[in-house]
């Protein structure tokens, strides 16, 4: 069996899995239990400067049955004291010394509040610390979360406020509440951060009741922007890791996070360059034993891939991640029915002739029966009909041989550019 | 006419040029698609211009010049 365990910055755990800084690591009962149940490692549930919830502080938007496909919530960090949540760290550590521990710390952007804090969740033998510059409502409004990470040099100083007294790793968790999360996560490697970790929540309003015209959710009929998270945010936070693990100046490992809940959602992030993950919506809607899917799974698929450590897995698609503009112009695919699979519904006929480019013809075969075929002269391989197909193995997207050398946007520009330089300009 | 069927005919407007003896000079792009400045390899004294519009012909064009360029440069 191949060996799951990681290291990131020096933080060991016993698999690539942790629970997320979030409801699920609020206590030291519910992170025992997890560590039973098979996590690896937890993210404690922010400890910071005190706080007060709501009431009715979740909703969830279900898309076409499938609930909880995106998860919204308006919670703040811890409302317990932080001497409960210390004692239960350090009870939780004795317990399993080897599973990682990592206190999420959020305080005002002063040196010496990071200073207090750091020190005293580290006197009780957490493993490393993640600062929370990604929360997007509540704490924001005080200066603390997303309000200091959505400025870099804020995240810097406090990196480096934090680094001052920490004697364990420092992550850096990220906000994806901004435009360009490689700034930074730049920033947070220049304050000292000894790996980052994305992403927080998305600022969101999960919906409005169109029949009382209250937000979802509302606290008493007046709602704020939550935080978004759950599978439809997993685009956007794989994006987000891939782009900081393919700059060249960031180079600092990275825990991924957002609407993970497989185990092949967790290979997509470590070869897209994290170290390991984090999840959290999963786990409320699904509970603790998910893990054992998540650990079964990826330990089959490492021995089928005939690796021995998980390890191998890290960044391994990251230089497949390029610019628009380094793309094969000349690389083409066409789309192929395949009749025997057809079960003639004509969503693809639809969705091309409506919105691509109406080059999936019907015809009458020998029989008389309607048959859909595509002109792939025509075909600019756009891949819709082959997502809106509801079979298998209806629709193929072919690879064509042109025999057309490989060209990209910027070669062709600079081509053009040459081309034109060396011509008498006048004449143009 | 489908996409295809036009980008047949002014490919073969490029080649039909190319054939008479006519080099690729210049491409200038612009909102319709992209003039193309021939000029005889010969002489280089005549030159006529092309006004092609579909994005498979720039791509054609562009990807001749690509592989002449190549195949050129050196190393
Ligand atoms: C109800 C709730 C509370 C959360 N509280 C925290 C928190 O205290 N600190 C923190 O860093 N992130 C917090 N998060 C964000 C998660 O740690 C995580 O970054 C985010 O939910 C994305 O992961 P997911 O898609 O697996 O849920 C919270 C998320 C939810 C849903
Ligand atoms: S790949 Fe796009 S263009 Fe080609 S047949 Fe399908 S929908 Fe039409
Ligand atoms: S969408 Fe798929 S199943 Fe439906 S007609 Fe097209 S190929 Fe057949």
């Amino acid at each position: 069996m191949a060996d799951l365990s990681t290291n990131l910055a020096g933080i060991r755990s016993p698999n690539p899995f942790w629970l997320a800084s979030a409801p699920p690591t609020n206590t030291g009962y519910q992170v025992q239990r997890a560590f039973e149940a098979g996590w690896g490692g937890a993210v404690w549930k922010t400890l910071g400067d005190p706080i007060i919830n709501t009431s009715s502080r979740f909703a969830a938007v279900s898309f076409n049955g499938q609930r909880v496909a995106g998860f919204n919530n308006i919670e703040l960090i811890t409302d317990r004291p932080l001497d409960v949540n210390l004692k239960e760290i350090y009870e939780t550590k004795k317990r399993f010394p080897n599973h990682a521990i990592i206190a999420s710390l959020m305080v005002e952007p002063k040196q010496e509040k990071w200073h207090e804090i750091v020190k005293r969740v580290e006197d009780v033998g957490v493993d490393g610390l993640e600062l929370n510059f990604g929360c997007p409502h509540g704490m924001a409004e005080r200066g603390m979360g997303a309000a200091s990470g959505q400025q870099p040099d804020l995240v810097e100083a406090q990196t480096h406020w934090a680094k001052e007294v920490a004697t364990t790793p420092v992550i850096v968790k990220l906000t994806p509440n901004i435009t360009d999360i490689t700034v930074v996560a730049r920033h947070a490697v220049r304050g000292g951060a000894d790996a980052i970790s994305m992403i927080n929540t998305i600022n969101s309003l999960a919906g409005v009741d169109i029949h009382t015209w209250n937000t979802i959710p509302h606290v008493g009929g007046q709602g704020a922007h939550g935080g978004y998270c759950g599978p439809a945010v997993k685009p956007i936070a794989l994006n987000m890791v891939a782009e900081c693990a393919r700059h060249a100046d960031i180079g600092v490992p990275i825990s991924g996070i957002g609407g993970i809940s497989t185990w092949q959602d967790v290979v997509e992030f470590m070869l897209m360059g994290a170290t390991g993950v984090q999840v959290c919506t999963a786990v409320m809607h699904h509970g603790f034993r998910i893990v054992e899917d998540m650990i079964d799974g990826l330990s089959n698929y490492l021995d089928e891939k005939g690796l021995a450590s998980v390890e191998e897995l890290i960044g391994r698609s990251v230089q497949k991640y390029s610019n628009w503009g380094d793309l094969n112009l000349n690389y083409q695919v066409v789309a192929r029915i395949n009749e025997d699979n057809c079960i003639n519904c004509n969503k693809c006929h639809i969705a091309c002739e409506d919105a691509s480019h109406q080059c999936i013809d019907m015809l009458t075969n020998a029989d008389g029966k309607s048959v859909l075929q595509v002109r792939e002269e025509d075909c600019v391989g756009c891949n819709l009909c082959s997502i809106v197909c509801p079979v298998d193995g209806a629709i193929d997207m072919v690879a064509i041989e042109n025999d057309l050398p490989p060209m990209t946007w910027n070669e062709r520009q600079r081509t053009i550019a040459s081309l034109n330089d060396a011509y008498n300009v006048e004449v143009m | 006419m489908s996409a295809f069927a036009e980008f047949e005919q002014e490919k073969q407007q490029i080649d039909a040029i190319l054939a008479q003896g006519y080099t690729i000079a210049a491409i200038q792009e612009n909102l319709d698609g992209a003039l193309l400045h021939f000029i005889q390899a010969s002489s280089h004294a005549e030159r006529t211009q092309l006004q092609i519009l579909t994005a498979d012909a720039r791509k054609y064009v562009t990807t001749l010049l690509f592989a002449r360029q190549t195949q050129l440069a050196p190393g």
